[in-house]
Parts: structure tokens; sequence; C-alpha cells
């Protein structure tokens, strides 16, 4: 809202500079957000908020000012050249839905000389950043950005059978508007109509035949009051925003109605207009004032500051608002019609607040009763997570929570997918159902900006439909590791990432995040090569999946590199209680290390010898290491050759040599049975 | 036996010529084959000999070449691991070249920026809560004292998945399910993802991040609210920083309030600053004390209990505290841009 000095100063004699006055503004929360010169007039450009219409006039701002500083208001006369007929006989207005219209204010104007505005008035429109039109427009303009009161003036002898019928459209009927767009109206929109047709969408927009011509010189002054809600529908519904369904929407003072129709008559006056008797005053339901109590005991308990009687009573006071002292400190106070925003008393400590200046009030540190524990360790584990990850290297990222759907198709993810209704972009037109798909553009987008490699890593949610139509977020983990992990240097070559520096980062993030070892089974995955792709579970419950990613992917996103992503669901990680912590005593007694290496089919995969090692049951086994593993060259076809290392101890003492060769024999007869194992 | 003996010391000699002179485990081998070859190896053939010693010489002589045989075996063990990791051996030429270095990932900076300001309420007794993103228009909006077809909906410009579903526009509906569930007192911070319905430009995405902070109890006033963003903001800009409280409107506070801080680029110094508009100010958050309509609407009884909350963009404070220009920065994942933040 544009607000001009000039302007300003027919309300209040203000005694500070143009540029002095600009920071007061702020003060009371009128931001000013620009401040120009316009023709010798200083304009502010003030950021109004959606609870307070009254600021959307000169009147109103002026009253906060006038508050501020303790200045009288001045309320200019408004003579009206009256004619010798009554209001009622001229123009017959009815109101058919007092609910959507609880006031209506008309007058005729007969005589008036349509042209253009003088300067003054010119001034005045341009500052609000309005183009002068013709002087009865103007000056509709002119009370409008005075009072916060739209106004509507129509071209009287346009009228048919000079009459006003405000009602809701019927179906079918249409109105072309001043702008000259063609509306088709519905029976939940309020209208402004003649005996045979809508000549205005009420509240919003006039209509084109009825509208003010150089030809016009008797009008018809509208000055009514709407409601906001019905006002809101029906200019979102035909995408409309006029000055005037913005002020209706917020709510307009119901007692601005009679001054809004005397104003605009008696600055028609000027040009030759003379008005009708009696103002016609449309008002079955007159409306009582508003009245809340207020406490001066509860202002300081809510402010942190005693704020002095005398204070309280002058600013709101000043605001328009009438004090009945109850007891001493208690009153109910009577809310002036044009403050619609006022309705409790934590409303009115506002504006004591406001004038009292905030920073007034003192800062104080706010106590605790008492301190609450980590309401959730998913914040630690998450972080936990996410510096493991930086360790190996992986550099994290975020990407926005939608996702293509025509891309997201490829990747097959399985998910029923979240559409939004009025996306900013087709491209952006679902929620994600998977992060992998943003870590691909991550990497195509810095192999296209001098990456040799991308190694990267996202925590965040993805979005589906469940089966029984719930909207479901989980929280996911994504990673993505492709080309050059370790640049060339004086003392080393370069090396490339691969499918097992992945699997080692996800292996020690279960290890560090003290859950227990996953297990990694082979398993294709639309997102992968087939035979290039592992499903990682935790007893026997899946977590998440690992591999190279499929080259029909790669290409769809323009990505020519070998590149290894996984994905994991923390939900199902979070939900899991990490191994409890306990300390084990360090060994007071030697161990003892032995090698055994030996040849096994190549049927069985690492993880099936891992977990037979790990079942072994034998006495004085600590652990045990598998330390080498090759096949090819001298081995037959069908074989491969594993050497593990064990690690024996005794608690309470020195183990004896033989008791170490007995474990041994025991756990080749084990691994015998169990994996059919040659000695090497 | 002397003779033996002498051969002993020659080839001790031998051995530890030939030692000093390998180079890499290839040499290291052939120096294993000429000493312990099994046909002709140097120490092979000793004890070969060793066998037609008569049996009083044969013990010592024994000892005296199983002594040696040990320390060729451990000689060549050292030399075998000494060329398994040649440059950490080899006397470097130039100590002035760079040292090895493992590349360490790099947080995001939201991520880094949000965890700087969870560090400071963490440390001021608060606990961390989250909730949905897809919220129901009762959450984001009614809970929160906004009334429907209310034109205060407009600043929340909202991503609908249908008619009962949306994406939140800020954090503040967690303040509605966490005092649902929990009584007070209530000292929370909720970070999150939040959206909104913007065409993107510098300074507006669809998507952001937001902090929310809550605090519920008995006699909370408006003098704590702001001294603990007084204290907040110091924290994350310096004691130094300006900061200014003005007046301003939300639905879900009331008093509310917006908070400034001096424009860090100019310091109010600068009519045409690109970053402040020339004010000298630039607006972090929004503020107030818990509207009691808010309470009403969740069981907590506005006379008995006083609250105050705040919200603050993470991604626009963070654009301030680190001078980037545009919030796309953030989104567009540049690992050039990223990687600069493993050093904040
Ligand atoms: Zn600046």
């Amino acid at each position: 809202m544009n607000i001009s000095y000039d302007w300003l100063i027919e309300y209040l004699d203000l005694n500070l500079s143009p540029r002095e006055l600009a920071k007061y503004f702020d003060q009371i929360g009128l931001m000013v957000e620009a401040v120009k010169e316009i023709d010798g007039d200083t304009v502010y450009e003030i950021e109004t908020y959606a609870n307070r219409p009254d600021t959307l006039g000169h009147l109103g701002v002026a009253r906060e000012l006038a508050a501020l500083f303790g200045l009288p208001l001045k309320s200019p006369s408004w003579p009206l050249a009256e004619l010798d007929r009554l209001t009622t006989e001229l123009v017959d207005i009815q109101v058919l839905d007092s609910q959507l219209c609880p006031r209506y204010c008309g007058l005729v104007v007969k005589g008036v000389q349509v042209g253009p505005s003088p300067e003054w008035l010119k001034r005045r429109i341009e500052a609000v950043g309005l183009r002068p039109i013709n002087n009865v427009v103007d000056i509709s303009n002119y009370v409008c950005f005075s009072l916060g009161q739209p106004l509507h003036t129509f071209d009287f002898s346009q009228l048919k059978e000079a009459r006003i019928i405000v009602r809701r459209a019927r179906k079918g009927e249409t109105l072309r508007t001043l702008d000259g767009q063609l509306l088709e109206l519905t029976p939940d929109m309020l209208v402004i109509a003649d005996e045979s047709k809508p000549v205005a969408l009420a509240g919003i927009i006039g209509g084109e035949e009825s509208g003010i011509s150089e030809k016009t010189t008797d009008v018809f002054i509208e000055s009514a009051n709407f409601d906001p809600v019905s006002i809101r529908l029906t200019a979102k519904k035909l995408g409309l925003m006029t000055d005037a369904s913005y002020r209706f929407e917020r709510g307009v003072d119901i007692n601005a109605a009679p001054l809004g129709a005397k104003m605009a008559a008696s600055l028609l006056g000027q040009f030759g207009g003379k008005a009708s008797r009696g103002l016609l005053d449309v008002y079955p339901n007159p409306r009582k004032p508003k009245s809340v109590p207020l406490r001066l005991k509860r202002v300081g308990e809510l402010l942190g500051i005693e704020i002095p009687e005398e204070f309280v009573v002058r600013t709101l006071t000043a605001l328009g608002l009438k004090l009945n002292e109850q007891k001493p400190g208690v009153w109910v106070t009577e809310i002036p019609s044009f403050r619609v925003d006022l309705e409790r008393e934590a409303d009115l400590i506002e504006e004591i607040a406001r004038f009292f200046g905030y920073d007034r009030i003192p800062t104080e540190v706010t106590p605790a009763r008492s301190f609450e524990l980590p309401a959730d360790e998913r914040q630690d584990c998450l972080w936990l997570l996410k510096e493991i990850l930086f360790h190996y290297g992986f550099d994290e990222v975020i990407n926005f929570s939608f996702g293509d759907r025509e891309k997201e198709k490829i990747w097959h993810t399985g998910y029923d997918p979240i559409e939004l209704q009025n996306p900013i972009s087709s491209r952006a037109s679902i929620l994600r159902t998977s992060l992998l798909p943003g870590l691909v553009e991550n990497t195509v987008w810095n192999y296209n900006r001098e990456a040799d490699g991308v190694h990267i890593f996202e925590t965040g949610k993805i979005y589906f439909w469940e089966e029984d139509g719930k909207q479901r977020e989980e929280w996911h983990l994504g990673l993505l590791t492709s080309g050059q992990r370790e640049a060339k240097t004086w003392n080393q070559p370069a090396r490339e990432t691969d499918y097992f520096f992945l699997k080692g980062a996800i292996e020690d993030l279960f290890f560090y995040l003290g859950y227990e070892a996953p297990s990694f089974e082979p398993e294709d995955h639309s997102f992968f090569q087939t035979g290039q792709a592992v499903k990682i579970s935790i007893k026997k419950e899946p977590v998440g999946y690992l591999g190279l990613l499929k080259s029909e992917i790669r290409q769809a996103y323009g990505l020519d590199k070998l590149a290894y992503g996984a994905e994991f669901n923390l939900e199902v990680l979070f939900d899991r209680q990490p191994r409890p912590f306990a300390f084990a005593p360090v060994p007071r007694f030697p161990g003892v290390v032995r090698d055994l290496s030996f040849l096994v089919d190549s049927t069985i995969n690492f993880q099936d010898i891992y977990s037979q090692l790990k079942k072994l049951n034998v006495p004085y086994l600590e652990r045990f290491e598998i330390y080498d593993r090759f096949e090819g060259e001298s081995l037959a076809p069908n074989q491969v050759s594993y050497s593990v290392r064990f690690f024996f101890r005794h608690e309470s003492r020195t183990l004896q040599a033989e008791e170490v060769d007995r474990a041994m024999l025991d756990i080749i007869s084990q691994l015998k049975s169990s994996l059919k194992i040659q000695l090497r | 036996m002397s003779s033996l003996q002498e051969k002993l010391e020659q080839y001790r000699q031998l051995f530890n010529d030939l030692a000093a002179k390998t180079k890499n485990s290839k040499e290291v081998e052939e120096l294993k084959q000429t000493f312990l070859g099994r046909k002709k190896g140097y120490l092979t053939l000793l004890f070969d000999e060793l066998k037609q010693l008569p049996p009083d010489d044969k013990r010592s002589a024994g000892e005296a070449l199983n002594k040696f045989k040990t320390e060729i075996q451990q000689a060549l063990s050292e030399l075998e691991e000494r060329c398994r990791r040649p440059e950490a051996e080899k006397p470097p030429t130039d100590l002035t070249l760079p040292g090895k270095k493992i590349y360490w990932g790099a947080p995001h900076p939201l991520t880094l920026f949000q965890k700087k300001i969870e560090k400071i309420f963490v440390s001021m007794g608060f606990s961390v809560e989250e909730g949905p993103e897809i919220e129901t228009d009762y959450y984001n909006f009614e809970a929160l004292n906004f009334p429907p077809y209310h034109p205060a909906r407009d600043s929340w410009d909202t991503l609908y998945i249908n008619d009962k579903l949306l994406l939140r526009t800020h954090t503040s509906p967690v303040q509605i399910r966490v005092m649902e569930k929990k009584k007070p007192p209530i000292r929370i911070i909720i970070p999150g993802k939040v959206y909104r319905r913007e065409t993107p430009d510098p300074t507006h995405l669809p998507m952001f991040h937001q902090v929310e902070g809550l605090v519920v109890d008995r006699g909370i006033t408006f003098a704590h609210l702001k001294g603990t963003l007084d204290y907040f903001i110091k924290a994350l800009f310096g004691e130094k920083i300006k900061i200014r409280f003005r007046p301003s409107f939300f639905p879900f506070t009331e008093p509310s309030a917006e908070v400034d801080i001096e424009c860090l680029a100019c310091h109010g110094q600068d009519a045409q600053c690109r970053v402040c508009g020339g004010t000298g100010w630039k607006e972090i958050l929004g503020a107030g004390l818990v509207d009691p309509q808010v309470f009403k609407n969740v069981n907590i009884d506005p006379e008995k209990y006083s609250g105050w909350a705040f919200g603050l963009g993470i991604d626009r404070t963070a654009m301030l505290a680190y001078e980037i220009p545009e919030m796309r920065y953030f989104y567009e994942n540049d690992l050039r841009f990223l990687r600069q933040f493993n050093r904040k």
C-alpha cells in the first residue's frame, strides 16, 4: 500500500519531515519497504497485514500516527450541493441477500461534467500508483484510498428502471466488465443488477455498459459493505483481484459506507454535480460494537513489564476504543467498527505493546522449570551416520522433494507416487519415491562441470501412497559413487571407485551406528544391472539395496560413466535398537594366532563361508579374520582358496600349544562338514 | 670344522653385502634362493657338509648354522616387508613434497547451519522435534488460527495434494502436534523442510528449510521471547550484531514480532545496498506470544499458561551468514560450492 505524505497531512498536522517520518512507521509495525519521491510528494511503500484493512486507507494510517504522536485527528467536512429530490424518489434499492450485503448506501448525483481531474486529484491518484482516468473514477478511487471504503459509480442513465437489486447471479448470466472480460456467473456470486441484468460483480468489478463515460451526466454512487468470504471465493473463482476485492475480503468498516457516499457526492459537487437528498442506507441489522475485557495486570504478565495505566488508557483511546472501567485496572472496551482485528484481550495487549515500543520491553532469559531429555534419538543417529560418510569422502547433497513423473517411471521404484494438485511445473509434479534419481542428476551436473568423480549421499524423505490409500513419508539414505575417487599424485596413481568401496562404507555405517552386520544377498533390482545388485537385510528384514546402476537409467540421464548406488530405508533402521554398548575387560593373558588355508567350491560365496565361520563352536576361539582369497592360476576352475587367521585366548591363563592344536583340528573337522573344505 | 666356521663368516658377509643392494621383492626372492634354495642354496650346501662332520663337532657347528639360518630368515622377511612399502622405506629425496591426504566429505551448508542453530538451543535445554511434511489443512492452518478463506493464507501460498492434504507451508503445525501430545512445560525446536508455491527467484524457492521454536509454561512473557532470541542471534552472528524487534502479524501469535538484524553487507552504510535495499536491516525471523486461540485448540488453558514461538528460514539466514547471493546454490549441489563447507 502506497501512503502519501501530503495526503496524510489532510488528517494530521505533522511536524516531522517526510524523511524523519519514515522510521516511525516501522516502530508501530507499518513496515516501510521503499520511499519514493513522486511529483514533490513523498510516498512510502508500506507492508500491510491481512488483519488490518483499516491501514489500506490514509485515514487509518493517519490514525495510527496520531496515536503514536499524541496528535488530534482532523475530520474534514464534506458539504453537499443538493437537488430538491429525495434519493428514494430517484432510485429504488433492494437488497435481496443481506447476509452477503449487510449494508448498502446510495446517492444519485446529477449534472456532473465528466472530464479530466484537477491537478491535486491527479497527484493523489498517481501517488497510490494508479493512472488518472476521469474526475468521477478518480474521485471514487480517492475515497477508497482515503477511507479504505471501495466505491462504485454507475452511469445512472444506464440503470434500467432506475433500479438497484443486490442479489445472487442467476444460472447462465454473464457480465462484460469494465476491462472488457466476459464473466460467466454462478448462483454463489453476488451481483448488483438493474431491472433486467447484472451491472456489476458486487465488491469486485463493475460492468462495461453501466460504467462512467464521457457522455455521463448523472452518477449513481454505491458505497456498500460485502461479506469477506463471499468476495474472496468469487474473486478466486474468477481469477480477479481488484483494489475493491482486496479490501472487502479483509473486512471493510461497516460504518464507513455512509461517509464514503457523502464524500464522493461532495467532491462531485466541484464538477457541477448535485446530490439527491437523504442518503439511501439499507442496513437492516445494525451491528453492535464488539466489547473486549482488559486487565492491566494481564498486560504486565504477558509483556514482562508494568505498563502505566495512563499510557494504556491514552493509547487505546487514541486508537478509537472506549474504555469503561469496571474496577481499578479492569475495563470493558468498546471496539470501533474499523478495527476488525481486535477481538480478544491479547489483541489489545498487542496494541499497547506496539505503541509502548518493542524496544522498551526488557530482554530476559526464558526460565526453565525442567530440562528435557532429547525426545528423538534419530537426530543424533542421523548426524553420526553423516559423519561416517564424510569420513569415507562422501559429500552431502540436498535435493528438492519433487520428482519428475516421466523420469521416475524408468526407475520402477514400486511405489505409488503422490501427485501434486497445483505443481510449479510438470517436471516437479510428484513427490519423489526414491533418492537415487536426484543423486544421478547431481552426478551429471557435476560431471558437466569439471568433476572427475562424484561420491555423494542424501538423507531425506520419500513419499508414497500406501495400499490403504494413506500417505506415507519415509526417511531414506541414498548413496552414489562414480568415477575417480583419488586423484593421481606424485607418489600414487589415480584410483577409481568401485563396488567394494561403497559396500565397505555401508558395512562400516552399520558397524559404527551400533547395528549388527547386515547380510548381503545377490538379488536383481530395477535400479541395477542384472546380476550386479544385492539386497541388504538385518535379521532377514530388508533395509536397502546396492548395485551397479542400470545402463538404461544412466543413458536416460546422460550419465556416461559407471555409477554404483545404494538406498536405505532409515525408518527400519531407526526402529531397531542398536546393540546395547557394554564395556569388555581388556585381555590380561596373551592370545595365540593360527592360520588356516583351504579350498572351497566356488559356488559357495563369501557370506556363506563367513556365516559358517561365525557359527563355529570351538573353545577359546576369540575371533577370526579372512585375510586372503584367490582363484584361478594354479587352482581348479571350480575352486577358491581362502586363508583365515584364528585368534584364541583363555581369559584367566595362558593357553597351551596342544589346546590350540586340538581347537584347530576341531575347526577343520567342523568346516569339512559344513563347507566341504580341502586343506591346502 | 674351522673351514665350516670360516665359510659361515664369509657367507654372512656375502649375505649382508647382497642384502644391502636389494631394491625390490624380485631381488629379495633371488637372494633367498641363493642362500636357502632347496638344491643349491649356500646354506643348504652347508647343512649337507654338516652331515659329514664327526659327531663331536656336529653339535656346535649345527648350533652356529641354525643361528645363521634364523638370522637370514629374519633379514629376508624384513627385506620383503620393506619392498612391500617402498616409499615409506626409501629415504625421500625432497622432504617438502606434499604429504598424503585423505579426502573428508563436505556437509551440506544447510545441514551445517541447522546443526549450529540446534546446538545453541540444545545448550539452553531445548529438545529437537520433527513432524510430517504432508499435512492436513487443520494442522497447517486452522489450528494455527487461520480462518478458512481468510486472506492471511495468501502469504502462505500452498502446494496441494488433494482437498484434504497439502505440503506444510511452515514448521508451525508441529507446534500443534506437540502440544496435543504433551503437557507444559514445553521447550522445543523443530527444524525441517517446508514448501510454498513460489515462482523461483534469488530468495524464493518452492522448497526451503525452517526452524521453529516453542516454549510453553506458566509466566512466559514477551521479555523472555526477546531475551532468548537476542541470545540466539548473538550466538549465531556474534555479540556485536545489532538486532531490532518490530510489530508484525501472524495469525498464531499475539503480540507478533519480526526480528531484523543489521545488514552484514553494508552495516547500514550503503543506500544502494543490494542485500538490504538501503534500509540497513535484514528480516530474519517472525515470532510472538502464542495466540490464546492456538492454546484453546490444543486444550491448554491460556489463563494458566503462556508461551512464545518463533520461525526462522534456515536457507535465507545461511545466505546472510555466508554471503551467498542466491538460494538456488543450495539445491544445485555443485561440488565446487558444497566442498567449500568442509572448512566451516
Ligand atoms: Zn545493506
